[in-house]
């Protein structure tokens, strides 16, 4: 049996997200409570075991100092004091560097990186030929009978990488939708339009050097959308990007 | 005549008949019967009390377990641990308490904030599922059923510092002093 002619075509797309490695700045009045909280737990606290140690250690000198020639230990016994494991830690810590925050790829704004940003989400965008246009897209399959949505939306994002992509779905059913009409040119009325839905899926694996992406392809904030998404299709995708 | 000087030995007592039969001391078989039956009643007694006690500690509820995070170790009750500091200026009480005011204006706008973006993407979600549904119903029935493999959901959080490249970490070794209670 034949299947009804459907008035409006069928997308799958693929919202794929990288997650932040790194935590978020903290606002100003989360860093002046951070700083009040510490403040507060201090004036709260009792000594602890090393603070007693350097007190009464910091006694003795004193003692000996005033006294002339005060000699409780044998000579001969060094002594480790509670200042000099302090400053011994200080060293250690000194010596470690960390990774940066900012990486090179921020500083050169290289768009194609994923070690860009690395605080915020991140996602794909792919150049696709819609129609006679060249148009910045999140990675779109047409559906085929016989297979789910969500599978359209897998074999979307097998195209652009190949198999060796390793993301996570969120669940069967679709986030957003985008539905436009055919300009009047193309309408007919078995073919009135197009309707994009979309699914999100996060990135699993770190490096992508396996991957060969096909076409120009972009990973972008959720601020930088703007500049290469069209405003109706930003405006639903926005909808369900969380920031 | 054939009477041979034979060396019989000599019986001690008329009730050994042979030298080969356990010599058990005389009179063995006429012991009292009255000390066997007290005794095994006595020991019958005994063992019934045992098992009654058994019986009441195991019907006995269970101790509780000591929360040794809630019991503060007496050394740390001592007056000369009392941190000794200035007393706080009037400046610094009117900043602390205006401090606590903006954060809690802070706050309540990022929880709401974050309310209003969950409830786009449910609304978003929802239109998302209409249209599917007056496109096909088997999509979207497809679309509805549970992902199994979704949960449990597992990720690494993000941390301060992005994870340095062929970092070495110090070797160490971790001896866990966690008291166990049984039952």
């Amino acid at each position: 049996t034949a299947a009804a002619p459907r008035p409006w075509r069928l997308f799958g797309a693929m919202c794929l997200l990288r997650l932040p490695r790194i935590t978020q700045p903290l606002e100003k009045e989360e860093e002046e409570m951070a700083a009040l909280m510490g403040q507060i737990e201090l004036e709260r606290s009792h000594y602890s075991d090393h603070e007693m140690r350097k007190l009464e250690e910091e006694e003795q000198l004193r003692r000996r100092k005033e006294s002339t020639y005060d000699d409780d230990e044998a000579p001969g016994k060094t002594v480790i004091m509670a200042q000099d494991l302090e400053d011994k830690w200080e060293q250690k810590l000194l010596q470690f560097k960390a990774a940066p925050r900012i990486t090179d790829a921020d500083k050169n704004n290289n768009r194609t990186s994923l070690d860009r940003r690395l605080d915020s989400n991140l996602m794909l965008l792919v150049k696709q030929k819609i129609g006679n246009q060249e148009l910045w897209l999140l990675p779109q399959a047409e559906w085929q009978p016989g297979e789910t949505l969500r599978s359209t939306a897998e074999r979307a994002m097998a195209t652009f990488f190949g198999d060796h992509i390793q993301a996570k779905i969120l669940g069967n059913a679709p986030y957003g939708i985008y539905k436009y009409k055919f300009p009047r040119a193309i309408r007919t009325e078995n073919n009135v339009g197009a309707k994009i839905f979309f699914f999100k899926a996060f990135l699993q694996s770190g490096d992508l050097s396996q991957a060969e992406l096909k076409e120009d392809y972009l990973w972008v904030a959720k601020d930088e959308l703007g500049d290469y998404l069209k405003l109706e299709y930003l405006k639903k995708v926005n909808r369900f990007l969380l920031d | 005549s054939s009477w041979l000087p034979q060396t019989v030995p000599f019986r001690g007592s008329h009730w050994q008949t042979s030298l080969l039969v356990f010599r058990a001391s005389l009179p063995m078989r006429a012991q009292p019967k009255k000390k066997k039956k007290v005794d095994v009643k006595r020991e019958q007694a005994q063992k019934d009390r045992m098992k009654k006690k058994i019986k009441k500690l195991e019907k006995a509820a269970p101790e509780m377990v000591p929360i040794e995070d809630f019991a503060t170790p007496l050394k740390y009750s001592d007056s000369n641990r009392v941190r000794s500091l200035p007393p706080l200026s009037f400046e610094e009480t009117e900043r602390r308490v205006l401090l606590m005011k903006k954060w809690c204006l802070f706050k309540q706008k990022q929880d709401k904030a974050e309310k209003k973006a969950i409830q786009t993407l449910v609304e978003a979600q929802q239109e998302a599922l209409k249209e599917l549904r007056l496109e096909s119903e088997e999509l979207y029935q497809a679309a509805i059923r549970r992902d199994e493999g979704l949960l449990p959901f597992e990720r690494d959080g993000p941390n301060y510092t992005p994870p340095l490249p062929g970092y070495d970490p110090p070797e160490g070794k971790c001896v866990d002093i966690t008291k166990v209670y049984t039952q």
